[in-house]
This record gives C-alpha cells, structure tokens and sequence, in this order.
C-alpha cells in the first residue's frame, strides 16, 4: 500500500543535464526508492519495450511481403493476413497501452503526492498478466483464432482476461487519486482518471463482450445485425485512439514539456477545452470509417461534423503547449525527452488536421481504401504516440534509476532513426495512396496498380526497417543504463577531462 | 524591476489576475464521473441509435449461406482476409465502362441476416473488393489460387494459402467465395457451373481435383472414347456457342508489327504465364488444377486452321473469358489494343517466340483462315441474320439472360449437340440448367439457414428472382 508523504513532491534530478552529474550515495538512492518505489511503473515500461521492437519485427513482415509476397512461404503463422492483426493489436494493446500504464504509474504518485501508487503489487501483477494475455492473444492470432473484427480481432477469453487486468488497473488509478495528499489535481490526472474509464467501456461495448457465440471460433464478439456490428467495430477501433491513446498523448505531454522546461502550463482554461472537447467529440467521429458504405446518412454527418469540431479541442491543446514552450526552445535542441515529445506533438497536430478533411466526402472518396489511410494511422501511432512514447520513456527510465541515460549518442541515434524513418514510411505511402486513389478513380482495377506501387513498398520496407533499428537501440541504451554504473562512469570521465586540463603542478 | 523606484502601498498588478480556485477547475469526480456522462450522452447518439434504428429490410438480392460456405465466412474472418479485401463495393467503385469490375453498388439490404456476423466491410483494398465475387470464376480457378495466387495472375501480391487450409477448408472457402453475393452472385455462379458441365462434356475432361490435390496430380487428360462428334455438326461448334458470333470471323485489326508483337508477348509473359506456361503449351504451374485444362498454343496448325481459333476467338475469350473454363474476363485489365495485340503474339508462339530473348518478328506470325467447314457452318447454321429479336424479346428472364452470357453465340433457335453425341445444347435447356442449379443452390442454403436457427424472411423473398446486375 502506497504512503501519505505530506507537502509537494520530491524534486528529482532531470535526466540530461549540462553538468556532469554528481554521484548519488548508496544511501540517497535508497532513499529516493523508498520515497517513490516505482516497481509498477518499472515493469510497464520495461515489458513496453520489448513490445515495440516485436511489433515493429511483425511491421518489417508485412513490409517485406508487401515486397516478395513469397519471403515467407510456407510458414503459416508469417502469413500477411495473421501478422497485421498481431502487429495493429500490439501497437496499440501491447506496446503504447504498457508504455502508457508505465508512465502514468509513475507520473500519477508524483502528481497527486502519494508513496508510489495505492497498491505497487497489484501494478506489478496485472503486468505480467497484462503480458501473458497479449502473449496468448498473439499467438492466437497466429495460428488463425481470431473475432474477424478489425481492432477487435482477439477472442472472447482473452477480451474478458484483458478487462479484468484493465479494471484492476483502473482500481488501482483511482484509489491512488482517493488517497492524494496534494488535493487540487493537475490536467494529467483528469485524463488519467477518466481516459482509462472511457476505454474500458469501450472495449467492452465494442468486442460485445456480452456475445461470446462460439468461444474459440470467429463469430464470438459481434452484433448480430453486420451493419450495426460496422458501425460499432468502427466507433470502438477510433476510440482506442480517440479516447485512450490521444488523451493518455495530451496527458503525458502536458506533464513532460512543463516539468523538462521547468515553465507552469500556460493555460488552465485551454486544458479545460481539451479535456472536454476530446470527450464530446472524439466519441462520435468512428463512422467516419465507413462514409461510402451503406449506412445511415445521419450517422455519417454526425462523424463529418464531428472529426471537425475535434479541431477545437486540438487548437486549444496545440496553443497550450506552444504557450509552454515560449522562451523555452532552447531546451527542445538540448534535452532529448522534450525534443521527443515535441516532435510526436507536431506529428499529432498534423494528423489531426489530415483526419478532418479525411473526413470530407469527396477527399474521403479519393483516399478510402487506400495506402493513405495506412500513412495517416502510421502518423498517428508511429508518428505521434510512439515517437512520445520513445522520448518518455527515456525521460522516466533516468529519473527511475536516477542515473543519466547510458549513451547519449544513442539516444541521439534513436531520435533520428525513428523520425527520418517515420517520416520516409509517411511521404511513400501518402503518395501510394494518391497514386492508388487516382487510379481507381479512372476506373483501374486494383491488380494493375500493384506494379506501379512497387517502388513505394519497398522504399517503405527500407524506413521501416530504420524504425525497427530505432527501437532496438532504445533496447540497447536503456538496458545498459540499468545494468551499468553511468554517473560513475561519467564522474570518472570527468575526473579525467579535469585532470586532463589541469594546469601542470609547479615544481618548486 | 530592479530599476523601478520602490512605492508605497500595494503592489500594481501586472494584467489580469487568476483568482486562486481558478487552479482548481476539476475534482477528480467530475473528471470520472463528467467525463463518462459526456461519453455516455454520445454513446447514446453514435451506437444506441443506430442501433435500435437501423434495421433495413432484406434486399430482393440476399441470400443466406449454406453451411459450408458459412464455415468458409468464419474461416476467411479468422484467418484476416478482410484486411486486404472489403465486403462491399462503393458507389464509386461501379462504372459502366467497365466489364465485369463491380457490376452493383451494395445496399443495405444486402448485409441482411445473423449470417453476415461479423462484419466484412474491410479497411484497405490492396486486393479486389470481394462482395460481387461469386461466380466471376469456377471453384477450379478458385482453388489453384488459394493455392498460390501467382499461378493464377502473376501480379498478385496476395499470400499463398497452402500452409493455412486443409482441403476440407478450402472447399469451404471457395463455397463462401462463390456464394457470398447474394441471388445475383448465386445466379452467376450457376451460370459458370453449367458452363463447366457443358466444357467437360464437351471435351471429355473429368472434373478437376478437390482441395489442393491438383499441387500434386498430373494434369487432367480428355477421355477421347467418350467424344462422338456428330458428322452433321461442325466439331469446334459448341465451342463456337461460347463466342459471339460478329467474332468469328472476324481477323486481327492491328497491323503485324514488330512493336505490337514485342507488347504482345509483354502482356503475355505478366499474365498469362502462370496458366498457359512459360512455353505456352498449358503446363503452366496452376496448370494441373484446372479441368479443363489451360489451352495450347504451340500447334501450328491450330494457329492456322482451327475452327474455333481465329483472332476473333482469341479476342472475345481475353476479353470476356471463357465460362465453365479458367478463363478469366480480361477485359478489366488490359486495353482493347493490348487484347489485340496479346492475341497477334498468341499467333506467333508456335515459332518458338516464347524462348528467352527472342524477338517476335512479323514473319513469325501465322495467318489463320477460316476452313470450309466453318465457312459451310456459318452460311447455314447459327446465322446472323436470324438474330434480329436476339437480346430484346428475352431479356426479362433472368435466366435466360445468364445462359445468353455464357452462351453468347447461340441465338434463340440454335440447338446442337455437343461433342458427346447426345447432349443437346440450347439456350432453353441452358437457361433450365442453369435455373435447376440456381434454385437447388438456394434452396439448399435455405434450408441449412433454417436448421441454423436462424431467422429468415419471409417465403415471397425468396420467390423474388435474382437480378443480372452490371454490363454481361
């Protein structure tokens, strides 16, 4: 059980810092781990890691056969209709949902000022539950055990497991948040609170967890009517961003750029528009999905309207942050978890934009069905949640261990692999898309556009195989952090430099 | 500030002051309990809604699934074909320029049915849109594809399906494929399955192999014993009936260039390959597959006298298919001057112009007449002249209309027989083939609905007969 400590939390030292860092004693960082134990946070994010570079192997997959559609042949589970379930469900479900509960196990204690969270055990054990199902999960979609739902494809046993874990998560947040010694809560805690409530319901709603039909078979988890089910698939798949990843993005940011840049958030009243217009609109805009398929025409002009005014929100968001970051720019080239979180936060701004008019009937017409939709989710998720993630979890991993990361040039590395190689995967498939929506539109069949998209897939193997690299050299920096000594190592060099440029001892 | 003379008295404010609860906008109730009642009050518009509101009646064109094909809906579900492939064609998507593409833009009625659980609609189309699919090509075709989808169109950048299906699975993957469009789709598919009869018996081919067993069989070879081609009858005729008939005679409208063959011979080596085999001989690899087999093309004196192989031939079967064989239409695909120019090649192969670096060269083409005998079966048989009533007095029968499809050279008073000596060849014992096939195909799916427990509408919905969508 989490402690009451009394007054504002703890300073702790910033991850990159100009100075060599001074050695911490044995003893304060024993006494930093028994002020903020963090095991839960730990174990999310360690675990979300691993994830990413999985997730993103499956990417390379699919890329590869999007390339030589026979790479694989022969290996049943490698076959492009079974990897893309498991590489969109680890996106979001393993990887950016395990960063997220990391971070926000840690932030959520330093916020509300409690002794790490209600309950570290339960956080501890709901990880490894957490991974266990995914792991489950994915193998079932592997070998062919899947709902048959996009965003929805796992089975019926492993949705009820992953609500369970999810609801003692939520258990967890919100004792946590009833136990708080600092009593006014901070805008990330709003979304903390109420974000993880939103998508439980989502995901329950939207799997028709109430609809097990055969457990192990396809047509568990759907509605009866398949026009309905459409229309609900859709509405759940875009509030697992709308309403988990996006708002868990805002909350993240709005506690990373003001602590990094040590600067009071703007504006309240903007963070108020945020939170309250992601939750009045960012719940209706799903069928936006499906604007050419036959559905009600109401509910299509519902989610047009709606993918708009979602604008208002963002701008309030989008000015918040740059009213934060005013005087503070400095720091975005210098502090590698803030140039991160900037970089996914001009990625998010830009999908947000790209979404309404994607929304628009005619430009929908154009782009439906193509690579340009596969582009604007990559934005979305590579783009903006994960480049946040990245740059988060540097942040956290140094402050956990209050040590500075093991290399910075790998950090470095990291930075720009992710983001040339985002940005490369981004440009093709945005212009594979055109190239596949005007084609269609002049009435070409599907099949002979394929040659002409050749060059694209694998100009888009080659960036994505950047990004791969990108999350393993995270792998590599932050596991040499924990296992190695970095502030001894650093003081040593210091010491060295120092002696280096000493002046000579005059000989008397 | 450090500048400023210091004042007496309180200090000035510096612009607009914040009073001290403005920090304190949200408890952590009204964010849990706030954000969920905004949630919920969408909820109730976006889902319930829709819902409880949105329940079109079932479309003239549906039609429920058999069980096999329904344990094929499962398994296309569960295995995540519908990441490549949606389930329904936009109004975009129909164009009446185009042959065969998407011959209808969905309906609501169309998704009618707890069959249709869960939804198909898909997200990308990096393969075809599969709701108009069925019967565009027989289960054989189907089957090779699944096999590797390279056999059956080099282009394809689909996965092959050998290592995620037994044979039992296939077979009901391909009756999912072939029966998910509903009466229009079943209509098509009756009508390629009586193509397929007619084509066997025909040529005296048996029907080809179940599952994937044609990977490891040879290809299937004609039992000559069994064709008695009547001396009274022109032998190519049958095949003849497959082709309209302002195509039979009819020569190559391009000149033979060194340009059109080089194109030719392009557009044969990226599509056709995988069928008629690098060498052109009908041993390609998706060869072994197919009943009937994929046509030769190497005999030179096919090329040059064939009943049924003159350029015309060659064109209306690229550009339309060849129903009941694996054939494919490939008007959607290529141009008209391509077609053209495929079939100048086709002329050509016989001189070895397939092998490697080999330019095909004009003298390499084969000029083809038309024999006595077809000229004789032409002037008295099958004629033009008789054909003015040919699409107008009988194109409200919907069946009827299909076994015009698939028999588009016969004109309402042709009968033959076919190659087997006794079986009659017409477009009325056509369209009662393709009528029995159709209805045994419904009825059958009818009655598995049924014994599914599911819920069904009414009788006079089935009665509605099927529609001809599209350009046939």
């Amino acid at each position: 059980m989490g402690e009451r400590i009394a007054g504002e939390p703890p300073q702790r030292p910033a991850g990159q810092t100009a100075d060599p860092p001074a050695p911490l004693t044995a003893e304060a960082r024993g006494r930093e781990r028994s002020l903020f134990p963090d095991g839960a946070a730990k174990h999310w994010l360690l675990a979300s890691i691993i994830w990413l570079t999985v997730v993103d192997l499956f990417g390379l997959v699919l890329a590869t056969e999007f390339v030589t559609p026979e790479a694989f042949g022969g290996i049943s589970w490698l076959s492009f209709s079974r990897v893309r379930p498991a590489h969109v469900n680890g996106v979001i479900l393993a990887w950016l949902t395990m960063m997220y509960f990391g971070a926000l196990f840690y932030m959520l204690p330093r916020l509300v000022g409690t002794r790490g969270m209600w309950s570290e055990r339960l956080g501890i054990f709901c990880a490894w539950a957490w991974n266990l199902m995914y792991l489950l999960g994915i193998i079932g979609l592997l070998t062919g055990h899947s709902q048959g739902r996009e965003y929805g494809e796992f089975i019926w046993p492993i949705d009820i497991a992953l609500l369970v874990i999810w609801s003692a998560n939520v258990v967890n947040i919100l004792a946590t948040v009833a136990i708080r010694t600092i009593r006014p809560i901070y805008v990330s805690v709003w979304f903390f609170i109420a974000s993880p409530l939103w998508l439980a319901v989502d995901y329950a709603i939207g799997n028709v967890i109430w609809h097990p039909g055969h457990i192990w078979g396809a047509p568990s988890g759907a509605l009866n009517q398949s026009l309905s089910d459409a229309m609900l698939n859709w509405w759940y798949a875009h509030n697992l961003f709308g309403l988990w990843l996006t708002p868990m993005l805002l909350a993240l940011t709005y506690y990373i750029v003001p602590r990094v840049t040590n600067t009071p958030l703007y504006s309240y009243t903007l963070s108020l528009i945020s939170f309250w217009g992601m939750a009045f609109f960012y719940t209706g805009v799903g069928d936006h999905h499906i604007l050419q398929s036959p559905t009600p025409a109401w509910l299509k002009t519902i989610a047009e309207v709606s993918s708009w005014m979602l604008l208002v929100p963002v701008f309030a968001f989008t000015i918040n942050i740059l009213g934060t970051m005013k005087g503070n720019w400095d720091r975005f080239f210098t502090n590698l978890p803030l140039r991160f979180t900037m970089t996914a936060f001009f990625f998010y701004f830009l999908v947000n934009i790209q979404g309404a008019f994607e929304a628009i009937q005619p430009f929908n017409k154009l782009t439906h069905f193509t690579n340009f939709v596969v582009a604007h989710a990559h934005l979305a998720l590579l783009g903006a949640f994960t480049i946040l993630g990245m740059g988060v979890i540097d942040y956290i991993v140094a402050q956990i261990y209050a040590k500075p990361l093991w290399s910075r040039s790998l950090s470095e590395w990291q930075y720009w692999l992710v983001t040339v190689g985002f940005t490369g995967f981004f440009s093709v498939l945005t212009l594979a898309g055109f190239q596949q929506g005007f084609s269609w539109q002049d009435g070409i069949p599907e099949v002979n556009v394929l040659p002409q998209l050749h060059a694209y897939y694998i100009a888009r193997g080659i960036f994505g195989a950047m990004i791969v690299l990108s999350g393993i050299v995270q792998i590599v920096n932050i596991g040499m952090t924990i296992f190695s000594n970095t502030a001894e190592r650093r003081r040593q060099e210091t010491l060295r430099v120092a002696e280096a440029i000493a002046p000579p001892p005059v000989a008397n | 500030m450090a500048d400023e003379p210091e004042r007496q008295g309180p200090p000035i404010p510096r612009g607009w002051q914040r009073h001290p609860r403005e920090r304190m906008l949200i408890t952590p109730l009204m964010a849990g309990l706030g954000g969920l009642l905004a949630f919920f009050t969408v909820v109730f518009i976006v889902v319930w809604l829709p819902i409880h509101t949105f329940d079109p009646p079932p479309s003239n064109d549906w039609a429920p699934l058999s069980n096999a094909a329904l344990k094929g809906r499962n398994l296309f579900a569960s295995n995540g074909c519908y990441v490549c492939h949606s389930g329904y064609s936009r109004p975009q998507d129909v164009r009446e320029a185009l042959y065969f593409l998407y011959p209808k833009v969905s309906q609501p009625g169309d998704f009618w049915g707890s069959d249709q659980s869960p939804n198909l609609l898909g997200t990308e189309r990096t393969g075809p849109d599969l709701s108009q699919e069925s019967g565009w090509h027989p289960p054989d075709w189907q089957r090779a594809h699944f096999y590797d989808p390279r056999y059956m169109d080099p282009l394809s950048l689909m996965p092959d399906m050998k290592s995620l299906f037994s044979d039992k699975q296939l077979d009901e993957l391909v009756a999912f494929v072939e029966e998910r469009s509903g009466k229009s789709g079943l209509l098509r598919y009756a009508g390629t399955l009586y193509g397929k009869h007619v084509v066997l018996v025909n040529q005296g081919y048996p029907p080809a192999y179940r599952g994937f067993q044609g990977a490891h069989k040879p290809i299937v070879e004609a039992d000559e014993k069994s064709l008695k081609p009547l001396s009274s009858q022109l032998e190519e005729a049958p095949n003849l009936s497959q082709i309209d008939r302002s195509y039979w005679m009819s020569g190559d409208p391009l000149p033979v260039t060194e340009q059109n063959l080089l194109r030719g011979k392009e557009v044969f080596l990226n599509r056709c390959v995988g069928c008629h085999g690098l060498k052109g001989n009908g041993k390609g690899p998706g060869a072994s597959f197919l009943s009937p087999p994929p046509a030769d093309f190497t005999d030179p004196d096919d090329a040059c006298c064939g009943g049924d192989t003159g350029p015309g031939d060659f064109y209306y079967r690229i550009l339309r298919g060849w129903p009941g064989t694996a054939m494919e239409n490939f008007g959607d695909r290529l141009s008209v001057d391509d077609i053209w120019r495929v079939v100048l090649f086709v002329k050509t192969i016989p001189n070895g112009t397939l092998k490697p670096n080999r330019v095909p060269e004009p003298r390499d083409y084969i000029v083809w007449q038309p024999s006595k005998e077809l000229r004789a079966w032409v002037a008295t048989h099958q004629r033009l002249a008789d054909n003015a009533d040919f699409d107008k007095k009988m194109a409200s029968d919907p069946y009827v209309k299909e076994a015009m499809h698939v028999f588009p050279g016969l004109a309402p008073g042709d009968t033959m027989k076919l190659n087997d000596g006794k079986t009659e060849l017409s477009l009325i014992t056509a369209a009662a083939g393709i009528k029995a096939l159709y209805q045994n195909m419904l009825d059958r799916a009818w009655k598995d609905a049924v014994l599914r427990g599911e819920k069904l509408p009414n009788l006079a919905q089935k009665a509605i007969q099927p529609g001809v969508p599209g350009q046939q």
